[in-house]
């Protein structure tokens, strides 16, 4: 079952949403090792089921590689995904994804039935799956008469039909109560044990003890440590550029700034002009979102710069 | 495949089963429309044949001897060199049995000659007065009948002896028809013959059966295209059902297909499952008009006479058709992104 190491190299996805280019993914880059669970940590939006789509061979990066042992993922074309996702790749959905018409039985051997394999060999392994997620008398119940965790745990045995070295589950404990959510733990934990690799996305900080690498998908950053002070800009110089990471908000003391949004063909939008007493850059830091959007001096400008906590407390508390 | 195909059938079973139904009656229809078609184009075969004649003798200009007034002497039958030679009366009449009056083909003929009837019930027309109907009139041996305004008794039934889309032929004896119809025994309608005619009288032509009932299917011609029309609009209507459900299915389903593909199952086998599903409704749909049109056909004034061959043409065609309406829905299937696996909140 193991296959070698999982190496993630500069990956970068792009697309054009509303003429804007959006970069869920910009550079990212990490190793993994056949019986370890890497967990991609970060909020909504920051990338992770993106880079799941991408480890799974469902979406194709704008650049960078993915490697799994011998196996050049991003290489791979057309009909050769199918039989990659097949064989490689087992997936667990957030959202379980059952077939409402099968029961949890036919929905574990489906896969197997779909792909070629005979009846009998696809319902024994689903059997025997049913088993491995300890519900072997459950395997006659639709998913409407099976509880959230038990949708879940049919799930992962579905993604383990073919036995795949490689396990990818997105957000698997979030539509989960906490005693549902441990048992989904404990089978993640005891897959691992096979020497399988398993990669799961979550921002549910209950999945990091057990993981051997955490993937930060939006890098922490301790914008409450800096303290307030001055910046100062000449006119057309730029304070920080769409995509940044955001740690800081501003106030203009003199002078003007443009907000711009750089377009997905290069060009750029003029969203806003901002003088004194106005400020900006608040939404990033508090979201823990990337910059939107880019700040240019147009004046020569200066700037109090705050951290959100500061920010939070002395300025928008007064207003 | 299957088992997915059923699942989905199961599960959706009160939607299947009322498209089902309506896609079985529309295609009743089919089978009786069908129907009515074949008897238009079979009906004038069948009623000339039953004048066993090789050829029919009118004169020049003249289409054929139910369509148009042909008149020619008597006299003209001893100028034909044939094996066999009768004459007879063909005219457009009324039929009155006391309650309804019914229009009809009036037939006169000499009794025991080319161009009696074969009789179902009672024996053919053999004296003044008496009458041989159609059964589609409903008349009894026995029974009094006017044919315009003349008083007969009618001896015998023959059957499928119509023309013109179900209008009865009535058969009575050559002399009652030319006192009836021309009121003199110098005058018949058409010479019928048997065998090899060496010699025609001038001014005269010969037909053939076929050309005969050809004619007779002329003016109905409207009348066909009409039903042919509606025949495919029949068509279309349940390619419309069909295409819809396979279409629903596909678009209701397209997570399951999504995941399907994510966990690497080929397209062939996704996409054949929603044919297999089109298909046997399809199938079910045309089982359960076979049965239906039973009880329809029999409300038709016409004779419905659906041809053995359509109980497996129509499962067949319908079966493509099926395939065809559900191609948009396959065709969804096929462009579903396993992206959208990863989409959406918790079941």
């Amino acid at each position: 079952m193991t296959i070698g190491p999982l190496i993630v190299d500069e990956l970068v996805v792009e697309y054009v949403h509303d003429g804007y280019a959006i970069r869920p993914l910009d550079g990212l880059s990490f190793a993994a090792q056949s019986g370890e669970i890497v967990v991609l940590l970060g909020p909504s939006g920051s990338g992770k089921t993106t880079l799941l789509s991408c480890l799974g061979g469902i979406l194709t990066p704008t650049s960078g590689s993915i490697r799994l042992g011998d196996l050049d993922v991003t290489a791979i074309k057309g009909k050769g995904l199918s039989a990659f996702r097949r064989d490689q790749i087992g997936f667990v959905f957030q959202a379980f994804n059952l077939i409402p018409s099968l029961t949890a039985r036919e929905n574990i051997a489906m896969p197997l039935l779909l792909s070629g394999h005979g009846r009998t060999e696809s319902l024994a392994r689903a059997d025997e799956l049913l088993d491995e997620v300890g519900l072997a008398d459950r395997g006659n119940h639709v998913p409407g008469k099976l509880s959230g965790g038990q949708q879940q745990r049919v799930a992962v045995a579905r993604g383990l039909g073919h036995n795949p070295p490689l396990l990818l589950a997105d957000e698997p404990t979030a539509n989960l109560d906490h005693i549902q959510a441990e048992a989904i733990i404990r089978l993640l934990q005891g897959l691992r044990s096979e020497g399988r690799m398993i990669v799961v996305s979550t921002h549910d900080a209950r999945l990091v003890p057990i993981a051997d690498k955490i993937v930060q998908m939006a890098p922490h950053i301790d914008a409450e440590e800096q303290p307030t002070h001055q910046v100062t800009l000449a006119a057309g110089e730029s304070l920080f550029e769409q995509g940044d990471r955001s740690d800081l908000v501003y106030v203009i003391v003199s002078g003007e700034v443009d907000i711009i949004r750089v377009l997905a063909d290069g060009s750029e939008e003029q969203l806003n002009r901002l003088g004194p007493d106005q400020y900006f850059g608040e939404l990033g830091p508090f979201l823990d979102f990337p910059r939107s959007a880019s700040v240019r001096a147009h004046t020569a400008v200066e700037l109090t710069a705050y951290s959100p906590r500061v920010f939070r407390e002395k300025i928008l508390h007064k207003h | 495949m299957i088992l997915l195909t059923f699942r989905d059938l199961i599960y959706r079973r009160t939607r299947f089963l009322v498209v089902t139904l309506l896609a079985a009656v529309v295609f009743a229809l089919l089978f009786v429309m069908t129907g009515l078609v074949e008897q238009f184009h079979r009906e004038p075969f069948d009623t000339v044949e039953a004048f066993d004649a090789s050829a029919w003798i009118v004169p020049e200009g003249i289409s054929g001897p139910f369509t148009a007034s042909s008149t020619m002497p008597s006299a003209t039958m001893a100028e034909v060199d044939a094996d066999v030679t009768a004459a007879v009366v063909t005219s457009r009449s009324s039929l009155s049995d006391g309650d309804d009056t019914s229009e009809v083909i009036l037939v006169g003929h000499t009794p025991g000659s080319l161009g009696t009837p074969q009789t179902v019930n009672g024996r053919p027309a053999e004296g003044p007065g008496e009458l041989v109907a159609d059964t589609s009139l409903g008349l009894e041996v026995d029974q009094t009948a006017t044919v315009a305004g003349v008083d007969f008794i009618v001896v015998g039934e023959s059957q499928d002896t119509t023309l013109l889309a179900g209008v009865p032929v009535v058969f009575m004896t050559l002399s009652d028809a030319q006192d009836l119809v021309f009121r003199t025994n110098e005058v018949v309608s058409a010479l019928l013959v048997d065998g090899e005619v060496r010699a025609l009288p001038p001014g005269t032509v010969a037909l053939t059966p076929d050309a005969v009932a050809e004619d007779v299917l002329e003016p109905l011609e409207g009348a066909i295209g009409a039903v042919d029309l509606v025949r495919a609009l029949l068509w279309v209507v349940a390619a419309i059902i069909i295409g819809a459900i396979v279409y629903l299915s596909a678009l209701e389903r397209q997570r399951d297909f999504a995941v399907l593909k994510a966990v690497g199952s080929p397209n062939s086998s996704l996409i054949g499952s929603l044919a297999l599903q089109a298909a046997l409704v399809a199938l079910v749909s045309v089982a359960l008009a076979a049965v239906i049109q039973m009880f329809l056909a029999p409300a038709f004034p016409m004779k419905v006479r659906v041809p053995a061959r359509v109980f497996w043409q129509l499962p067949l065609l319908a079966v493509l058709m099926a395939l065809v309406a559900g191609a948009a829905g396959m065709r969804r299937v096929l462009k579903s992104d396993p992206a959208e696996a990863f989409s959406g909140a918790g079941a």
